[in-house]
């Protein structure tokens, strides 16, 4: 996997006592959806915020687009996000402006070459490709929940990234609702052709959309791969992980599990 | 000590977020035309408070200068004593009060929420600066508002205290009048403007700091609001013995 | 809020508190007490506001210092300014300074504590256990501002008058002896236990206001950030007016 986007080089991160990531390498292939899992509290956000260069690791590297976040320069680090979308677990919706001029935002802040139509043009595609046309001038407080999702998302993708990342877009989801966000990752994927992460405790869904399963478990990660060769694990954490969350397809059957070494 | 510590943390803090809004936005026009919006609404929502503040402050500084120059027969001079302590010292303070606890808690609570929401992070990952776009058209616009309501809060000040000399404490108009008009300079007015700027940047700095650091959650949004204003006031105190002794000591 | 609420709303929300307020003074006068909570509250808001109150009325006393100096120039009566710190800080600056940041300080931390309780549904824990939110959490904070405003107001005429002392003998060096002889003339007891009196009232305007505006907050976390707004608005708008009237009845 030499043209990665994103290379997790042995990063470890700790808030004061707490250790939250333990040594943590994998390269993230391009063009791909990788699903980062695992149970609630094992570091998963914050591999998420180190991604986008909200945090900074203690010691190791997060490279994306061959910038190592942690020590790059703020206009290097502005240079990445702007290649970049993210879906923020709520949304993160500016409740000032209109559904539509949220998805705007980023169009107005870093594409001044864009007329007023062009950029109405493009918002009213991502609000199509979300399946909520129309929804331009509804005010942002008037969202449902999964509405609010869906709007985030519009606003991560309206910018034609390369890279999108989606932290936990099933929480606080009904089952229906969060089905059918999955389903729209699982179109998106198709569709767009760029590289997804995303970081979920929700099981059931992500591993549908997922060709690459990395799991991490107190701050390390216990297994890497592709989809069938995690689910079909033999680590005694990972499959009961999985099998609280998903049935199987062939749960009898001992897959080809790769598991790093773990020190 | 340990407070004495992490109160020193906090301004090392404010400090740095100081010099971080400026880097990135000291030469940078602020986002468009949130600066106008951002005047307007500091304006109208401070100007009620800060009318009724500074009437009750001339209700006082009159009956108060009437009562303490009585024993020395100075009744006359309340005109003078209104005009000087209101002019120099309260009015700027008490605009600045204001709007610290009006406009200042407000910043300080919508950045809070922001953090709270992610909506910072959001700014961050989108790559637009967090301090530029949210700091620069609020501290455009209080520092174009607050002189304004300044000279409004001295202005209501001297006429209440005028109403209550004549009207509660029956002293001569006039004479009230006469002395007050002759013991405001233009240099007094232009030292309560600069005081004024001074003010706006102050409370501008702390509250969005205040907001900006904030924990998550409903708690982290009170907390920083309460510290905004708190701070805020503290500090704009200061600064004003500060300024005051370089114009008048 | 950016246009003025209707007549008929302000009316209503004026009905609420007025509720509110004989429900709060009869907990206030009625047995069972929650003593142990009112003595940690009085503690906590007397350190809390402690700095604040001396970080204010310090550097305000010094400047009396600096304009008094100027005015008593013109006359050639230094020898009174410090009679005029002294009237200036215990009748009228440090009470109301002291208010002012009781209402910064602990008013507005008790909106935030009431109202993150009411979002986070502690509030509506509470009453199912059948425990009576207002005389358990409202009434210790109300009677603690009472108790604690007067003890801060103490603390502020202190601190006034160092700054005071500070500027006249200290920068402009006025003899020591000349200052602590003047500086009693025209106070008397009375003006200490005036100050008294109006703190305690101030700090009983405080408590209610920001008790009322923390116990029925609404709309999450932004709800808990616009109560703790409007109660240092309008507690501070409250007790300038209160100030207003018990100065003219004191005084007048």
């Amino acid at each position: 996997m030499d043209d990665a986007p994103i290379r997790i080089v042995d990063v470890h991160k700790r808030f004061g006592e707490l250790v939250v990531l333990n040594g943590v390498s994998f390269d993230i292939p391009r063009g791909r959806t990788t699903a980062i899992i695992g149970p609630s509290g094992t570091g998963k956000s914050v591999m998420l915020k180190h991604i986008v260069g909200l945090i900074k690791p203690d010691s190791g590297q997060v490279r994306v687009f061959d910038t190592d976040m942690g020590r790059a320069r703020e206009a290097d680090v502005y240079r990445v996000r702007k290649r970049l979308g993210m879906l923020f677990q709520d949304g993160a919706l500016f409740d000032s402006l209109s559904t539509g001029e949220n998805i705007e935002f980023p169009l107005r802040q870093h594409h001044p070459e864009l007329s007023v139509h062009e950029r109405r043009d493009r918002v009213d595609e991502v609000l199509e490709m979300v399946e909520l046309p129309g929804l331009y001038d509804r005010p942002t407080p008037a969202l449902s929940g999964g509405q609010r999702k869906r709007v985030g998302l519009a606003r991560a993708i309206v910018t034609r990234p390369e890279l999108v990342l989606f932290d936990e877009p099933n929480s606080g989801l009904d089952p229906i609702t969060s089905d059918a966000i999955d389903a729209l990752i699982g179109h998106l994927k198709e569709t767009l052709g760029v590289t997804f992460v995303v970081i979920s405790h929700d099981i059931v869904g992500t591993i549908n959309v997922a060709d690459h399963i990395a799991m991490l478990y107190q701050g390390k990660l216990i297994a890497w791969g592709t989809r069938d060769e995690v689910t079909h694990s033999e680590h005694p954490i990972v499959r009961r992980f999985l099998g609280r969350n998903l049935i199987l397809p062939h749960a009898g059957e001992p897959g080809p599990a790769r598991l790093p070494t773990i020190g | 000590m340990s407070h004495l510590r992490s109160a020193l943390a906090w301004l090392g803090g404010l400090v740095w977020f100081v010099w971080d809004w400026a880097r990135a936005s000291i030469f940078r026009r602020p986002p468009a035309g949130a600066t106008l919006t951002e005047a307007y609404r500091i304006g109208v929502q401070s100007l009620p408070v800060l009318l009724t503040i500074s009437l009750f402050v001339g209700t006082n500084l009159a009956l108060q200068g009437f009562k303490a120059f009585q024993p020395l027969g100075g009744q006359r001079l309340v005109g003078m004593f209104v005009a000087m302590a209101g002019v120099r010292e309260l009015a700027p303070l008490i605009a600045a009060a204001m709007v610290a606890a009006k406009a200042g808690t407000e910043m300080a609570s919508q950045i809070a929420v922001m953090r709270t929401r992610e909506q910072i992070d959001a700014l961050e990952v989108m790559a637009v600066n967090p301090a530029w776009f949210l700091v620069t058209p609020r501290l455009y616009a209080i520092v174009l508002v607050m002189p304004a309501l300044t000279l409004i809060s001295i202005f209501v000040t001297l006429v209440s205290s005028l109403s209550v000399s004549v009207f509660q404490l029956g002293l001569n108009a006039s004479t009230f009048l006469e002395f007050a008009t002759g013991s405001i300079r233009v240099y007094d007015l232009l030292a309560a403007e600069v005081k004024a700027m001074v003010f706006a940047v102050i409370i501008c700095f702390v509250s969005c700091y205040c907001g900006f650091v904030s924990t998550r959650g409903p708690e982290g949004v009170g907390a920083a609001t309460n510290r905004a204003v708190v701070v805020s006031c503290i500090v704009c105190v200061s600064f004003n013995y500060l300024v005051s002794q370089v114009l008048y000591g | 809020m950016l246009y003025p609420p209707s007549m008929s709303e302000t009316l209503a929300s004026l009905g609420r508190f007025g509720q509110f307020l004989g429900r709060v003074t009869w907990r206030l006068l009625t047995p069972p007490w929650n003593g142990s909570d009112f003595f940690r509250h009085t503690w906590t808001v007397s350190v809390r506001c402690l700095g604040p109150v001396v970080a204010v009325t310090f550097p305000f006393g010094m400047v009396i210092g600096l304009q008094g100096l100027l005015i008593f120039d013109m006359f050639g009566a230094q020898r009174l300014l410090p009679s005029l710190i002294s009237v200036a800080v215990l009748r009228e600056l440090s009470p109301v300074l002291a208010s002012v940041l009781v209402a910064a300080q602990a008013g507005s931390s008790y909106a935030a504590e009431l109202g993150s309780m009411r979002i986070k549904e502690e509030l509506d824990a509470t009453e199912i256990m059948a425990v009576d939110g207002l005389r358990w959490h409202v009434v210790p904070r109300v009677a603690a501002l009472i108790v604690a405003c007067p003890i801060l107001n103490t603390v502020g005429n202190l601190a006034g008058l160092a700054g005071g002392y500070t500027m006249a003998v200290g920068v402009q060096g006025e003899p020591s002896g000349v200052f602590l002889a003047n500086l009693w003339v025209f106070t008397q007891p009375a003006d200490l236990a005036a100050g008294v009196v109006k703190t305690a009232v101030f700090g009983a305007i405080i408590g209610l206001v920001a008790c009322y505006h923390g116990f029925y907050a609404t709309g999450g976390a932004a709800g808990v950030g616009r109560a703790v707004n409007d109660t240092v608005v309008r507690a501070t708008l409250a007790f300038f007016a209160a100030n207003y009237l018990l100065t003219s009845a004191m005084f007048g």
